[in-house]
């Protein structure tokens, strides 16, 4: 009988490619490959994410390590859960969410559109426009409230000029009612580019022909922007927010320089109240409660949000 | 029937056109009545200005200077969407977020048409049997093969009653089979609904058996234009006569045979016009049987040639074939016609 075409392979294959290299199989190399990734991946995320949960449970505090910790259950979950301050700067939060997001969709996406116009100098309004995005959020937080000093902030200035009023009539990092806005106005500022720039890959990323082939199909510009463009653009679009939602969501830096959660706590959001309960008023096992719940609200969301854009990807 | 017949008079005219690219002419005065009801077929290498004339008389790309004319009227300053040209692109164009039958109903759902629910049906009920993709009409227009994209794309003109349709390589892409079925089933259409089509090919047998005019287009300029049989027989150049015709036009020196007129370069000769049997001796080089006829690869004097002779021919390689001129072509140095 004739060899068959395995055995015919195994016979030219050299004794060399055959053998394990110095007594290893394949699967122990690539392990070895792996290890490091996977102990750093254990060590620097899995492992405290694990120890915060335990910790959650208890009523441990860090600046007593030697007092006796006590296992409380549920206790501290129900206590955050319950705790009206904590749920006035979850609303801090969603409301900055919310207007940081819409703005810097709007703004954004328009500006992408403009940019996108072939004109003279584009590539050099791209520069100019993403500039702020390059900047350290400390460094944006500090020198905006210089911007927004009611004597000589050029913010203030300016919105006096406009509208006819005393600049040094109001304060945006000092009044109540214009804080929250003091925050969402820095951020939209800074991150709108970023937005942009998404927003911008996408309307390249549709080929001009295709906008031909609908001028010739007797669309309006109108209906080329509702059946193509935007369709189209929709799936970056949606990435960009969620790069935003998450980042806002933890907003830190930029918000503590700025106004320090003040005035009192209006401007506090979610993550600047955990760092003072973690490490103001050091209630560790409270705190680590705390980033859990923060924790799953985020990978909820997010997790609900990634489902909603893999269908309109899929569509 | 796929489209109603025509009330539209759609001659168009393109009138004294020019377009530059930077300093490249891609056209170079064109002039070319196109008649109601014809199927005009433009030929020419790659860059000899057959898209750019096609996105000429859509709107797509406005000439520096001329005009083009659809029923008289001139259409200077108007968008595709006011000429009502349907196009039918070489890179299909298709919008890829929306199904087939999204595409198809696209031309129609032009607020200008205001076509209602039950005739975007039918139509692209329709279209679709006839370019064999029925079964995919709720695909996503991705989600296709090449050969499918570019139905559709034929497709998405088929379904509407422009002035002109305008094809760009629209077969390029199709299996030999396909190809040969839409190409009677696109002269079919056009013969039977009276449409005016313009549409570039590579392709001459597309050329031979769709077209009612040819253009033969050369560096921008059009050199011939005329019915494919006037074209086959009676070219202007060199340059026309290589065209239309498989196998090629051989080209000589006018020399070799004797009788040349004055003036003459080159005498060019179709196998029709190469009689075999009588003349002067050429040598067999070699003999393809293609089974409904037998291609002969000749030694004329040094020079090649290849001729047509019986399927069922006992000619063999090296054999001694005795052939004569009949009635040939003769272009001068510069490839014109003169005899």
């Amino acid at each position: 009988m004739s060899p068959t075409h395995f055995e015919r392979a195994a016979e030219a294959t050299p004794p060399m490619l055959a053998k394990k290299i110095r007594g290893l199989s394949d699967r122990a190399i690539a392990w070895i490959f792996v290890a490091p990734t996977i102990f750093l991946l254990l060590a620097i995320n899995i492992f405290p994410l694990i120890w915060t949960i335990r910790l959650s449970f208890t009523n441990f505090r860090v600046n007593r390590p030697n007092a006796e910790v006590q296992f409380v259950g549920l206790d501290n979950y129900r206590r955050i859960l319950s705790d009206s301050d904590i749920w006035l700067t979850m609303q801090t939060t969603a409301h900055f969410l919310i207007w940081t997001i819409l703005l810097q969709v709007l703004i954004g996406f328009s500006l992408a559109y403009l940019i996108n116009k072939k004109f003279r100098g584009n590539d050099l309004w791209t520069t100019i426009i993403v500039f702020p995005m390059m900047l350290s959020p400390a460094v944006v937080g500090n020198f905006w409230t210089f911007l927004y000093q009611p004597q000589i902030g050029l913010f203030n200035y300016v919105v006096g000029f406009l509208t006819h009023t005393d600049p040094s009539s109001f304060s945006m990092i000092g009044d109540v009612n214009l804080a929250p806005w003091a925050i969402v106005i820095v951020d939209t500022w800074m991150w709108t580019p970023f937005v942009m720039l998404i927003c911008l890959a996408g309307l390249r990323s549709i080929p001009g022909s295709i906008y031909e082939a609908a001028e010739c199909d007797r669309a309006s510009k109108w209906r080329q922007f509702w059946t193509i463009t935007l369709p189209m653009v929709l799936p970056f679009l949606m990435l960009a927010v969620l790069f935003r939602g998450i980042e806002n969501f933890k907003m830190f830096d930029l918000v503590v320089q700025l106004t320090g959660g003040g005035p009192g706590s209006i401007t506090e959001l979610t993550s600047i109240n955990l760092k003072r309960e973690a490490f103001e008023k050091w209630r560790t096992g409270y705190s680590s409660a705390y980033a859990v719940i923060l924790f799953v609200t985020v990978f909820g969301l997010a997790s609900i949000y990634v489902k909603a854009l893999n269908k309109v990807k899929e569509r | 029937m796929l489209i109603r017949g025509y009330s539209i008079v759609a001659e168009v005219i393109l009138k004294n056109i020019t377009k530059k690219f930077g300093d490249d002419a891609a056209l170079d005065d064109v002039n070319m009545i196109i008649p109601n009801g014809s199927f005009v077929v433009l030929l020419g290498p790659t860059g000899a200005g057959k898209t750019t004339t096609l996105r000429m008389v859509s709107g797509l790309d406005k000439p520096d200077t001329g005009d083009v004319l659809i029923g008289g009227q001139s259409m200077a300053g108007l968008a595709p969407a006011q000429r009502n040209v349907a196009m039918v692109f070489q890179q299909y164009s298709l919008y890829p977020h929306l199904t087939v039958r999204e595409n198809l109903a696209f031309p129609l759902k032009s607020p200008l048409l205001k076509t209602p629910e039950a005739e975007i049906e039918r139509k692209i009920k329709e279209v679709s049997e006839v370019l064999q993709i029925s079964h995919k009409l709720d695909n996503k227009a991705t989600a296709l093969s090449g050969g499918e994209m570019q139905r559709v794309s034929i497709g998405r003109a088929l379904v509407r009653n422009p002035t002109i349709f305008l094809m760009d390589e629209p077969l390029s892409s199709l299996d030999a089979k396909l190809r040969a079925d839409l190409r009677i089933e696109l002269k079919r259409i056009q013969a039977k609904s009276g449409a005016t089509l313009l549409y570039v090919t590579h392709d001459q047998i597309e050329a031979m058996t769709m077209a009612t005019h040819v253009g033969v287009l050369e560096h921008g300029k059009l050199v011939q234009f005329g019915t494919p049989r006037e074209i086959y027989e009676n070219p202007v150049s060199i340059y026309s006569a290589s065209r239309l015709g498989q196998p090629r036009i051989n080209l000589l020196p006018a020399t070799v045979f004797g009788g040349a007129p004055h003036r003459a370069a080159q005498i060019g000769l179709r196998p029709e016009q190469i009689v075999q049997g009588e003349g002067e001796e050429s040598f067999v080089k070699r003999v393809e049987h293609l089974g409904d006829q037998t291609r002969l690869h000749l030694s004329f004097k040094n020079h090649n040639l290849i001729t047509v002779t019986d399927a069922h021919t006992k000619l063999a390689e090296g054999d001694i074939v005795k052939i004569r001129p009949e009635k040939p072509f003769y272009f001068d140095h510069a490839g014109i016609r003169v005899a």
